[in-house]
């Protein structure tokens, strides 16, 4: 399964003069956003009394941002995740947050690369196809 | 904006332009300019759809907070077309947040969500959102939105159209002026009440009968009933007395320069309105007694043509029964004292509503109520709800059947439909006795309650008619599917907010319908449409109501569409005018109901309607609920009523009453 979706090259496509750098900025907003859940849900997970409906509310959101980056495997693993907090399993929850976070640390690793080798690409005068 | 009113002209109106259109500052490339507010707590996505709106040549602001987002929407107002909000936001949940700006500012609202889960779809469509989005969203999807800025523009002013038709339906005409009347009274009274229809009712009223304008291309002065001016409608209405005191008299006798009919009917229909909610009031302080004596409550504009609206036919209530003057005084005591914030807390309190839904008498809330805000919420024992209940006159496009927009909206989604129920005419039936109860000890205040000004009343636009006698079939469309009730009055008394009085000395409100001679019942407002709205009287009458899209549940469209279509109650004595008469067969369109449930409020109204800041239709689908207080009085039924409880949509919910219950209304 690929790291990203088609919603990713929907993401390119929205890239044009008016906003040309518009695919790292809406990556760059997504890392932020993503460590920020992360953390929250692993000190929410964290706590001796787990409140469930938090982690989850953190799960919906980066279930969200990561389905309009197109960030697919994380979006998967949310998917899991969030039935799990609907469960109130709590080694479930921890499995999937260490899941989550690796398939983010992943994907933004790759994306990270994607953008330097696009960017010494358009360096060096040369064009990024968008398809 | 040119574009914007060709395309509206050119769907067949004649020339809809509107100053409508004005709000809208859409270059001649319509779509393109289109004002788009888009909230979401979600960064990322807030970019991408900032993005993609642009590349759709859309004015985008977005905003990452509920609270600020209503911020701006307040201080900009008019300066937005359409608003794009995610459903899960940390500070505020995106239903509440619809249910407020269908309130405060009737503008479509889209909701978006990863969540696509058809009950999480459903539940933003009670709430009155336009329409649903399921994240990621693509570009295609947001090039669209447009439409149902358009779409609720054209609806509103098919409103005025209609309204300013040529054809002899005075609730067409009152519809706009009423909406133009109501929302000049909310204002007058509710600060931060905004007339659901404020764009409606900019346009100006055209004077008296006229129809050969296109109302919605010409201004009308909005009237303002002062207290001078009420005073001399008072006057006047005294002078005729209860039982002459037609619009055209009244207009007559005030002889006041500019003034219309329908300025003066809808002021009528709006004081009974008033008196009745005070009815209800009153009904709910005041013990039970055996039967129902003479007057009821609810002075009703005798010669109001709303049936010819296809509303409830006043006249034929009014023709069953007098109007004491102490219920209209009483009616007016209770409408100009009665603020409408209570909708507000109405609205907020859906727990309450469920709560008081929970008496075995109470028709449960749980009916799929699909539209948005128009509910009535059935109250039982819960007196300070009462001011609540009736109807607020935000926008009415009839006499009796006024959309609250959203707050209504709010407080519909609790409340459920009730279609046609038998339980319903025993609680119409025990409100009408109950006030006319409470009239009797209204008599002194009278004259004082005159001089108040009148307040905002907000209407429901719920309507429910119980056929006066044998069966009806009430349909009522509901989005997900049409409802179909027989319901079989023999005594049709109650009817959907139309309680008449048959006996010739019972006063009956607006549109009540009364099957026999010797029931008395209370006008109830007829005005009120909900997405069922029956008024079958003597006979079988199948009213169907469709929710059309859920675009449609507007709180104000809904109401425009239903107060139309909704025939007059005729009762069956005999006096009911011929308006209605045999009106079976009569299709409503009920639209569906915004309003929101509530608008973000509450459960499932339509928006709109009450205007009041909910939050509440809000339909609420907004848009106005009524608030039916069944607590104590029994009303008695015949044995063989029957009603088919049919709100899935915006039904006015009617508390059910023991079947027996209902007979006490007939006997004297």
């Amino acid at each position: 399964m690929g790291y990203v979706d088609d919603q990713f090259s929907q993401l390119h496509k929205l890239q044009d003069e008016s906003s040309p750098d518009f695919v790292v900025e809406v990556a760059s907003l997504f890392f932020d956003d993503a460590e920020k859940l992360i953390n929250s849900m692993a000190r929410a997970l964290e706590q001796p009394c787990v409140d469930f409906k938090q982690v989850d509310s953190h799960v919906h959101q980066l279930k969200g941002s990561s389905s309009s980056i197109g960030a697919l495997r994380v979006k998967n693993v949310c998917i899991a995740f969030r039935s799990f907090c609907d469960a109130q399993n709590r080694e479930g929850c921890m499995r999937c947050l260490q899941q989550v976070s690796h398939e983010y640390t992943m994907l933004k690793s790759k994306l990270q690369t994607l953008f330097r080798m696009e960017q010494q690409i358009l360096a060096a005068g040369g064009s990024v196809p968008l398809e | 904006m040119a574009a914007l009113q060709r395309i509206v002209q050119s769907s067949g109106g004649s020339g809809y332009g509107s100053s409508r259109a004005a709000d809208v500052a859409v270059p001649d490339q319509f779509p393109a300019g289109l004002r788009v507010l888009v909230v979401d707590d979600d960064i990322t996505c807030l970019r991408i759809l900032e993005q993609m709106l642009r590349r759709c040549l859309y004015n985008v602001t977005t905003c990452s907070q509920a609270a600020v987002a209503l911020d701006i929407l307040r201080e900009r107002k008019g300066c937005f077309d359409v608003v794009l909000s995610d459903v899960h936001m940390p500070d505020m949940d995106g239903f509440k947040l619809l249910e407020h700006i269908g309130l405060e500012m009737d503008l479509p609202v889209i909701m978006m969500s990863a969540d696509g889960r058809v009950s999480a779809v459903m539940r933003g469509i009670r709430h009155g959102a336009c329409d649903y989005l399921i994240k990621p969203i693509r570009e295609e999807e947001l090039k669209n939105i447009w439409q149902h800025v358009v779409r609720k523009r054209w609806n509103e002013n098919k409103e005025h159209e209609n309204s300013g038709s040529l054809e002899e339906t005075d609730h067409h005409k009152r519809g706009s002026d009423e909406i133009e009347y109501a929302s000049s009274v909310n204002e007058g009274t509710e600060g931060t009440f905004k007339a659901q229809r404020k764009r409606i009712s900019a346009k100006e009223e055209d004077d008296g009968e006229l129809e050969s304008d296109d109302p919605s291309t010409t201004k009308k002065p909005r009237v303002v009933w002062s207290v001078e001016l009420h005073q001399q409608f008072v006057s006047a209405v005294n002078q005729l007395g209860i039982d002459k005191a037609v619009p055209k008299r009244i207009l007559e006798l005030m002889n006041v320069p500019g003034l219309t009919r329908e300025n003066v009917a809808s002021h009528l229909q709006e004081i009974n309105l008033q008196k009745f909610r005070l009815y209800l009031k009153r009904l709910n302080g005041v013990s039970q007694q055996g039967g129902i004596t003479n007057s009821f409550c609810a002075p009703i504009e005798t010669n109001v043509k709303l049936g010819s609206l296809g509303r409830f036919d006043i006249q034929a209530l009014a023709a069953s029964g007098q109007i004491p003057p102490q219920t209209l005084a009483a009616l007016h005591a209770e409408l100009l004292g009665r603020p409408t914030g209570n909708l507000v807390t109405a609205v907020d309190q859906p727990a309450l509503l469920q709560a008081t839904l929970q008496g075995p008498k109470c028709i449960p809330a749980d009916h799929g109520v699909a539209f948005g805000q128009q509910l009535v919420k059935c109250q039982s024992n819960v007196p300070e709800n009462l001011p609540q209940s009736i109807i607020s006159v935000d926008d009415a496009s009839t006499g009796f059947g006024v959309w609250a927009s959203n707050s209504l909206g709010a407080v519909a989604s609790t409340s459920n439909l009730g279609g046609l129920n038998p339980q319903n005419g025993n609680m119409l039936m025990d409100i009408l006795h109950q006030q006319q109860q409470k009239q009797q000890n209204q008599q002194s205040q009278q004259q004082s309650t005159l001089s108040e000004t009148s307040r905002s009343i907000s209407v429901q636009p719920s309507c429910l008619v119980v056929p006066s006698r044998s069966s009806a079939s009430f349909q009522a469309g509901n989005s997900p599917a049409s409802v179909n009730q027989s319901c079989s009055f023999n005594r049709g008394a109650v009817i959907d907010y139309s309680l008449l009085s048959s006996q010739s000395n019972n006063s009956s409100l607006n549109m009540g319908q009364i099957s026999d001679g010797d029931i008395k019942t209370t006008g109830v407002i007829t005005g009120y449409l909900a997405p069922g709205s029956l008024s079958p009287s003597a006979s079988s009458c199948s009213v169907t109501a469709d929710n059309t899209s859920s675009q449609q549940v507007q709180n104000s469209n809904i109401a425009f569409r239903a107060a139309r279509q909704v025939p007059g109650l005729v009762s069956n004595v005999g006096d009911i005018q011929g308006s209605y008469g045999a009106k079976s067969g009569e299709v409503f369109d009920l639209g569906s109901l915004r309003n929101h449930g509530f608008m973000g409020k509450g459960n499932c109204i339509p928006s709109r309607l009450a205007v009041d800041e909910f939050e509440s239709p809000m339909n609420n689908l907004n848009y106005g609920n009524i608030y039916l207080d069944n607590n104590a009085n029994k009303v008695k039924e015949e044995p063989n009523l029957e009603f088919v409880d049919n709100a899935k949509v915006g039904i006015p919910m009617y508390q059910q009453y023991a079947p027996n219950d209902l007979m006490s209304v007939f006997t004297d």
